[in-house]
């Protein structure tokens, strides 16, 4: 697992081959995930995200702008996202962010997916 | 299962079977397989078209080649979430477990395990919510075939080897090729099995193909080749700790039953369980089987023959296993104003003391939840006749007030009598769950479905007379039957298609009737009960468990007395105001009534007719009587039914040994502030329309006073009667002798002279309330009004001295000259005349403090006849004489001292005129003074006794106990001292109420009219 820095305002981990970046940061207002998860123990690694979220969904911005870009993810670790999903759900301002490279259809469909399970606003951007 | 949830199965199928290298032909076989068990001919083509879509099947047997990097894509993982969260919504937990083990089937069925595959079934178990453990256990019992690789506690495996080839794992020695593998999936409370081995064996009449998974249900049974039987039950009895924890023996041996007309209700039945079983009793009508229950919970004595628990007898030793028995009888024992929750509420409350709001209002809500009653739970009960809610939700309620305790051993008459099928098998499910955790159930069932049938652990068959026919495993009854009597396919105990077992076969065999020669069944038996009592002799040797030594398991926590009474009071008291009617009744009733009384007798009661004065109202007397009965009426009737309405719920609750004793207190609080409440909306409103002053506090305490005591009286007769009519009809037997004795209706000096006494009043009058409650509010009310009282002393002093210089000392005078005349005749009868005479002056003189003039002479000796002279009548006669001026002294002294007392009023402004109108009443005052008497002196039983004004007399101080005095005297008294009358009263009022609630309490009324019910009257019939 990479670099793993957690407090009540911010944390952030550091992409690996098989895990994504990270960066939630309630002063900057930035909640990012990027790169590819395919970890065989997805609900480890998501453990402390959810949890912060969780935190924050106490004390949340006024906006809350969740960006994800991913390559790709495992079955095991969509269920993880989904679970990331439902924790921003309990704030009311969130809004999605969904950005997919133009050739990844796959990709694009998993967040339309994703939107339907959960009651976020989605936008889908391709880059 | 729907169509949206078999495609979305076909979808997930496909996706895991197209990963890694894409379906095989096994794999679609299993598919297929699966197709079939579920669906119609026609749709399984359909449905194999449409997995062969999802999965790029191909008839070539070759997967598309399209694999990225040996990843799932991401269009699967997604679409597996979006599955199962479908999936989540309309399956339930127990559907999804067998879902999950069917995905790990069919990865199984080609031994094809790859991670991606396995991490997509193991994520459908984390969106399924299955628990960890319980997805690692059924993974390895799916993919296993080696016996030692199970190990786990909820694994049982039964085969001939000696011991256990796993550490955790349990075992039973079964002589079987190969081995069978139980698995519980503990999280769902469900069992599957597998079998390990090349033999052929059944479950429920189904070949088990090698290692494939089988639901293990309820009354199943596995049959191996060689005809060794498994039962259900035996083997999650070894998977249950709590059972195998759980000390309970129960043995009965009840040799004979005998009713009270001397017939036979049971003969030889033996019974003997131990924790965790499921008894069914079955039986044709007649046969005894609800006798049986109630014999067996205790509740009813064998002539012959006893019931142990735990090696107490039942019968003898009820202390000591209290709380350790439920009965649910047939009967309809709810709270009717009560909501659902309610009623299961304040039972519980009663029944745990130990435990905090939260966790009881955690409990009564899984109870409710488990009986699904939990949506129901804030409708009101309602009276069978006036349903809120069906028959099914009833008798749930009514098994629910029993579980909630979770007695050891439950007896349960009839619980599905009148349910839907599924509402029977409902309930029977929970009894079964509660099996497994260790109880004890005795079910007496009627017709039960195959299904439910099959949930029993065993099964009790009665046959007519009490005799015992059957006692084993309920699936090898109809075998059995059919064995007996030599009928063909007397091996088949169920269907072979579908499983069923039909019971009623097992009566139609019992009961088969000899036919005539015409082809028409006659009345007689084939095989007649005692035949087959002999067969069933033979057949089973019961094995008596050994009784275990501890003290039976009690889940049961009493609250202390007083906490008792509370939560009787809060029970009562919210479903009495809940009841409407009965509350606006019983508040409106006290207005109503004051209010037609006085408006009614409220006229123009002045001299001249024009205005109302309450002075000259002339029905005042009459009305302090009025509210006396309308006391003791709403006293009477609102505490009548009382007891007699609970009457079910206090057998139920006697389980429980609840204290009588709070419970009868609060039954009294909750009457007593009624009766406080009622009796002062009824004086206050007649008073204030009648212009009563100033009496409202003193009417209210002799009117609540009296109430009280017909709650309690009303309470007795409510615990003594089993019938509301027949209290009712008591009612006026009890009030009609409250009117005639209250010493207004009737004078106490013109009774029947078998009762009456002169002078006091008659002691069955001193029996009544209303005549002890008369009296106090009448002399209260003459002597403490805010005109009288000012007077009242003097008037005293005044009446007193009158009536002894005006009449005593006139009619001494008299009999003393008769005494001066006749003192030395010989006439033996004008003797005694003469001795009589001087006894009554002598009386009247030792208790007159005035005595000068008589310094000389000795009462005691003088005032005889033997002793008696000329001289000594002159002195007596000249003291007379004295006597009476000293009193006409007397008397004017306090005639000034009125009318000085007056005239410092008036001069203070005070209208004494007006006060007395307003405060004095004439004619109570003509009562309390007597003044329609025709002699105000009489002469009686040697005594002279003042009959005018009794309101103005004082009490003989002759003993310390002599209470008695005449009817309105002011003060009585007790042990020496001198009370009011007013407070003696009330007093003696509650003292009546003490005796009869020490009656109440200790039942005797009930037990004098039962030991009534046992003389036997030559004509009556049996």
């Amino acid at each position: 697992m990479g670099l793993h820095f957690y407090n009540m305002d911010k944390l952030s981990i550091a992409g690996t081959e098989e895990t994504p970046t990270i960066i939630l940061d309630k002063q900057k207002g930035t909640f990012e995930f990027s790169g590819r998860s395919l970890t065989e123990v997805p609900a480890e690694f998501y453990k402390p995200v959810v949890k912060w979220i969780e935190a924050y969904s106490k004390d949340p911005n006024a906006n809350t702008l969740v960006m994800f870009k991913l390559e790709y993810i495992n079955t095991g670790s969509a269920k993880s996202i989904l679970d990331v999903l439902l924790a921003f759900q309990q704030i009311n301002s969130a809004k999605v962010a969904w950005y997919f490279h133009e050739d990844d259809e796959d990709m694009e469909e998993m967040g339309e997916e994703f939107s339907e399970l959960v009651e976020i606003p989605f936008e889908f951007l391709a880059y | 299962m729907s169509e949206e949830i078999l495609k979305a199965l076909t979808q997930l199928f496909a996706i895991i079977t197209k990963q890694d290298g894409g379906v095989t032909e096994n794999e679609r076989q299993f598919v297929i397989n699966f197709f079939q068990s579920e669906l119609d001919r026609d749709s399984i083509k359909e449905y194999v078209e449409l997995y062969d879509n999802f999965s790029g099947y191909t008839r070539q047997g070759i997967a598309e080649e399209e694999e990225k990097n040996k990843l799932t894509s991401v269009k699967d993982s997604i679409k597996t979430l979006g599955i199962c969260k479908k999936i989540n919504k309309t399956l339930t937990q127990k559907q999804k477990v067998i879902v999950l083990i069917k995905l790990l089937e069919l990865v199984n069925s080609d031994k094809h395990f790859t991670p991606q595959r396995l991490e997509i079934v193991n994520t459908v178990s984390t969106v399924f919510n299955i628990v960890k453990e319980s997805y690692k256990i059924i993974e390895t019992f799916v993919i296993s075939e080696k016996v030692e690789e199970l190990n786990f506690s909820d694994i049982l495996i039964a085969d001939s080897s000696a011991a256990k080839s796993a550490e955790l794992q349990k075992h039973a020695h079964v002589h079987i090729e190969g081995s069978l593998a139980f698995m519980r999936v503990r999280s769902v409370d469900m069992y599957f099995t597998k079998y390990l081995g090349d033999q052929s064996n059944s479950l429920n009449g189904f070949v088990m193909q090698p290692n494939r998974i089988y639901l293990f249900s309820h009354g199943s049974t596995i049959k191996t080749q060689e005809g060794v039987a498994l039962y259900y039950s035996d083997l999650i009895g070894d998977f249950n700790e709590e059972i195998q924890t759980t000390k309970l023996s129960f043995n009965a041996r009840i040799d004979e039953f005998k009713f009270p007309n001397g017939a036979i209700g049971l003969r030889d039945v033996v019974i003997s369980e131990g924790a965790g079983k499921l008894i069914g009793i079955m039986g044709a009508s007649g046969a005894g089987k609800t006798t049986l229950l109630l014999a067996l919970a205790g509740l009813e004595k064998p002539s012959k023959g006893s019931v142990l628990i735990n090696g107490l007898n039942i019968h003898t030793e009820k202390k000591k296993i209290q709380g350790v028995i439920g009965f649910v009888s047939q009967d309809d024992l709810l709270i009717e104003d009560l909501t659902v929750y309610q009623n299961l509420y304040y039972n519980a409350k009663l029944c745990f003391a130990h435990y905090t709001e939260e966790q009881l209002d955690q409990r009564v809500t899984q109870v409710l939840q488990n009986l699904g009653l939990d949506h129901r739970k804030d409708l009101k009960v309602g009276s069978v006749l006036d349903k809120k809610i069906s028959g099914g939700q009833r008798k749930r309620l009514n098994i629910a007030l029993e579980l909630i305790r979770e007695p050891a051993i439950l007896f349960l008459d009839e619980p599905t009598s009148g349910l839907s099928s599924r509402d029977s098998e409902n309930v029977i499910d929970l009894l079964k769950e509660l099996s497994l955790r260790g109880k004890l159930i005795f079910v007496v069932i009627h017709q039960p479905s195959s299904d439910i049938y099959k949930m029993f652990d065993k099964m009790v068959i009665m046959d007519t007379g009490g005799y015992p026919a059957y006692y084993g495993n309920p699936a090898q009854a109809v075998t059995y039957f059919k064995k007996v009597t030599h009928q063909v396919d007397s091996n088949r105990g169920q269907c072979e298609i579908c499983g069923n077992i039909n019971p009623e076969q097992i009566f139609n065999i019992i009961e088969a009737k000899v036919v005539d020669e015409y082809g028409q069944p006659t009345a007689k038996r084939k095989v007649t009960p005692p035949q087959w009592y002999e067969m069933y002799l033979k057949k089973f040797k019961i094995n008596r468990i050994e009784d275990v030594k501890e003290q039976p398991p009690v889940s049961l926590h009493i609250p202390t007395r007083i906490k008792q009474a509370g939560i009787f009071i809060q029970r009562d008291f919210l479903s009495k105001i809940s009841d409407r009617q009965y509350l606006l009744i019983n508040l409106l009733e006290a207005p109503l009534l004051a209010l037609i009384l006085s408006v009614i007798i409220k006229y123009r009661s002045a001299p001249g007719g024009k205005e109302y004065i309450f002075r000259f109202n002339e029905n005042i007397p009459a009305f302090l009587l009025m509210s006396i009965i309308v006391a003791l009426f709403m006293g009477l009737t609102v505490s009548a039914e009382e007891i007699l309405r609970d009457r079910k719920i206090l057998k139920r609750e006697s389980f429980l040994n609840l204290s009588w004793n709070s419970y009868l207190q609060s039954k009294l609080t909750i009457l007593f502030l009624l009766s406080a409440i009622q009796t002062l909306l009824f004086v206050l409103i007649s008073n204030f329309i009648l212009e009563i002053h100033g009496m409202t506090l003193a009417f209210w305490l002799v009117l609540f006073t009296t109430s009280c005591f017909a709650n309690v009286l009303g309470l007795n007769i409510s615990s003594a009667f089993n019938s509301a009519v027949t209290v009712y009809v008591l009612i006026p037997l009890l009030l009609i002798p409250q009117m005639i004795l209250s010493g207004v209706l009737f004078s106490f000096e013109k009774l029947n002279s078998v009762i009456s006494t002169k002078g006091k009043v008659p002691i069955v009058a001193d029996l009544m309330a209303s005549r002890w409650a008369y009296e106090a509010i009448a002399t209260h009310q003459f002597i403490n009004n805010e005109y009288e009282s000012n007077y009242y002393e003097y008037e005293k002093a005044q009446s007193q001295a009158d009536y002894k210089s005006g009449y005593l000392a006139e009619e001494l005078k008299k009999r003393n000259q008769f005494v001066l005349d006749n003192f030395d005749t010989k006439n033996d009868s004008i003797r005694s005349l003469v001795t009589k005479n001087l006894n009554i002056i002598r009386h009247v003189i030792s208790v007159e403090p005035m005595k000068s003039g008589l310094e000389k002479i000795s009462l005691e000796k003088d005032l005889k006849i033997s002793s008696y002279s000329k001289i000594i009548g002159e002195i007596v006669d000249r003291y007379l004489v004295n006597y009476k001026k000293h009193y006409q002294k007397v008397y004017n002294n306090n005639v000034s001292l009125t009318e000085k007392k007056m005239a410092f009023y008036e001069k203070k402004g005070v209208n004494i005129l007006a006060e007395k109108n307003k405060h004095y009443s004439e004619s109570l005052s003509d009562l309390v003074r007597n003044v329609t008497t025709e002699d105000r002196l009489i002469e009686y039983k040697g005594k002279l006794i003042q009959e005018i004004n009794p309101i103005f007399q004082e009490p003989n101080k002759e003993g310390l106990m002599d209470y008695r005095t005449a009817f309105f005297l002011p003060e009585k008294n007790l042990l020496g001292l001198t009370v009011s009358t007013f407070a003696f009263d009330i007093l003696i009022i509650w003292l009546m109420s003490l005796l009869l609630y020490i009656a109440l309490y200790f039942e005797l009324i009930k037990k004098l009219i039962d030991s009534f019910g046992k003389v036997h009257f030559p004509l009556g019939m049996n």
